[in-house]
């Protein structure tokens, strides 16, 4: 039994189904990261959970209860919105304690917790300030401080980090991650990072265009993904997928899976470099293969190439995950007796 | 870049607007102060005490009812959903279209019928309803530029929508309603038509009627016109030169994103 479920949960705005059928568990204490490209439901989501958005057909339950029609009030659920969404008027001492206030706690109950949650994100000094006087990184903790003083049943995170910058986004990540097994509440937290999405998710549900593609840990996505969507958005660079045996079928390969021809791989596949990316302990070489399709594969070092040179390359058969025509995963890896040149 | 000539040419295209908005002001205050004695004079014979006493008591009610329900309307038609609001809301801005004049002769029929004319109320009634046209349509524009995940959060927090609008929303919007009081303020201060035609009780009058009292048959006292003329713009600019940073801003806030 999940601490929360979407069951064949439907939401749309006008013809548009912003979210189709979607059918999702997440146990209690865990962290689900929603990730997909932009339009592709996961905040919409996220807003039907939190009550924010109707739910058009099917459930959507928090603590085993079914809460369509409760206001988000009583839903038991707090969420750290894009913007922060800070009250701009009131000191970081007020926004944390807004909340509380409207729950009529007790004044000593609320103080306490104030400064509680102040303690654990590093707010002391800033409890007096007000939103406008903070910096990206601290307005950001206030935000998530505000939803857990309120010790939510579900927390939710709607692309908290996309405001930050690069060095701080990373950072930031560590610190939500480290919070959330201290706190342990069930946490649903969206992003369109697909690299956000592998460092922070217990586990993690793809969508793509209102539909969920696929959910499973970290490892599974990036390893066994369902279909060819999966692949290609799971992992930077993406999984190469290149046309095998006539069109009869999709092969996936990642790029450390790729590599320089030699006898026991998949191939040969003969191709030119079309582009060479130094990353300083490492080289992307992206190769155009003479058959059309665009493999990537990832040199040790600084390789040596120019664009146009041609370059021979095979698959490690371990690492190759076969497709059908319409994108879904055949059931196994490659097997070893289909080992061959290409049909 | 602009050239200097522009610049020169802009300034002087300002400077003669600005002549010819400021001149008759510039001549009643000159006719006014000729003689300081004109003020007393001008105090006792437009009846200014009895009639100021009416134009406060008026224009206080009018700007209190009026603000608070444009408050309550605006934030209504700006911020939630319900069956009815566009054809309610250009219902409103009917209110906002006709002028008054249009309709003052049933409403004084209307107003008779009930028994309110020669009273406060009849022009405290359709002096506010008016304000509301515009007040809400004003703080409608404004609850509309607040983010919607502020409200959202607030939501969440528990808040209902009552506290939501008192704690969270209207203290964002103090240049907003500033502006809108001034607006009202002054529109009810100077409103001159209707308390010439629902009140003839000499008790009820308000300022703007004293100022028929320089306009003789034949003869017009220029000078105690124009001293009468001060007296009751006096308020107003007080008023407006309080709430002035505000209410630029007020006015500037529809104009930027932000």
């Amino acid at each position: 039994m999940g601490d929360v479920a979407f069951r064949g949960a439907v939401k749309r705005f006008g013809t548009v189904e912003a979210v189709r059928d979607l059918t999702l568990e997440v146990a209690d204490g865990e962290l689900m990261v929603l990730v997909g490209p932009s339009g592709s439901g996961k905040t919409t989501a996220l807003r039907m959970l939190a009550g924010l958005e109707a739910v058009d057909a099917g459930e959507v339950a928090v603590a085993g209860r079914v809460v369509n029609d409760v206001s988000p009030r009583d839903r038991d659920v707090a969420m750290v919105f894009q913007d922060y969404a800070l009250y701009p008027q009131m000191t970081v001492r007020d926004n944390l304690a807004f909340g509380l206030r409207r729950r009529r706690l007790a004044r000593e109950e609320i103080l306490r917790r104030v400064n509680a949650t102040a303690e654990t994100l590093g707010l002391g000094a800033l409890l007096d300030r007000r939103p406008r006087e903070l910096s990206g990184g601290q307005q950001q903790r206030v935000a998530l401080g505000r939803a857990l003083a309120r010790r939510p049943r579900v927390l939710l995170m709607d692309e908290p980090l996309s405001n930050l910058d690069a060095a701080l986004r990373v950072q930031a990540r560590a610190e939500i991650k480290r919070l959330q097994q201290d706190v342990g509440t069930t946490t649903i937290y969206v992003t369109h990072d697909q690299l956000e999405a592998l460092t922070l998710g217990d586990r993690v549900a793809v969508m793509n265009e209102g539909t969920l593609e696929q959910v499973g840990t970290p490892e599974q996505l990036y390893d066994e993904p369902v279909n060819v969507f999966v692949g290609g958005f799971i992992g930077s660079p993406a999984m190469s997928i290149l046309p095998w045996a006539g069109g009869g079928l999709l092969l996936g390969v990642r790029p450390e899976h790729v590599r320089p021809w030699e006898e026991g791989l998949l191939g040969p596949l003969d191709g030119r470099v079309a582009y060479v990316e130094a990353l300083g302990r490492e080289t992307l070489v992206g190769v155009d293969t003479d058959a059309g399709a665009r493999l990537v594969t990832v040199l040790p070092g600084r390789a040596r190439l120019a664009v146009g040179e041609p370059l021979r390359l095979g698959l490690v058969p371990a690492g190759v995950r076969r497709f059908s025509p319409d994108g879904a995963a055949e059931d196994a890896r490659f097997p070893e007796h289909r080992v061959g040149g290409p049909g | 870049m602009i050239d200097r000539r522009e610049q020169v040419l802009a300034h002087l295209m300002l400077g003669v607007f600005a002549v010819i908005a400021l001149a008759p002001i510039v001549r009643i205050l000159g006719m006014s102060l000729s003689d300081p004695g004109n003020f007393s004079v001008a105090w006792d014979q437009g009846h200014f005490g009895t009639y100021m006493r009416s134009s406060v008591l008026v224009t206080s009610a009018v700007v209190v009812a009026a603000g608070l329900l444009s408050i309550l309307a605006g934030y209504a038609f700006g911020m939630m959903r319900f069956r009815g609001e566009q054809v309610l809301f250009y219902l409103f801005l009917v209110g906002l279209m006709v002028p008054l004049e249009a309709t003052i002769v049933p409403l004084y029929y209307d107003l008779r019928d009930l028994g309110l004319t020669d009273t406060y109320w009849a022009l405290i009634l359709p002096q506010a309803g008016v304000s509301v046209a515009f007040g809400t349509f004003w703080m409608r524009a404004f609850f509309r530029s607040v983010p919607r995940s502020l409200v959202e959060a607030a939501r969440l927090d528990g808040s209902s929508s009552w506290s939501t609008l008192w704690r969270v929303v209207l203290p964002l919007g103090r240049p907003a309603v500033l502006t809108m009081v001034v607006l009202i303020f002054m529109w009810t201060w100077n409103e001159f038509l209707l308390a010439l035609v629902m009140v003839s009780d000499e008790a009820l009058r308000t300022a703007p009627l004293g100022l028929a009292f320089f306009q003789g048959r034949n003869t017009t006292d220029e000078a105690l016109l124009a001293a009468g003329a001060v007296i009751v713009a006096t308020p107003v600019v007080i008023v407006y030169v309080f709430l002035q940073r505000h209410f630029i801003r007020g006015m500037l806030s529809g104009a930027t994103k932000g």
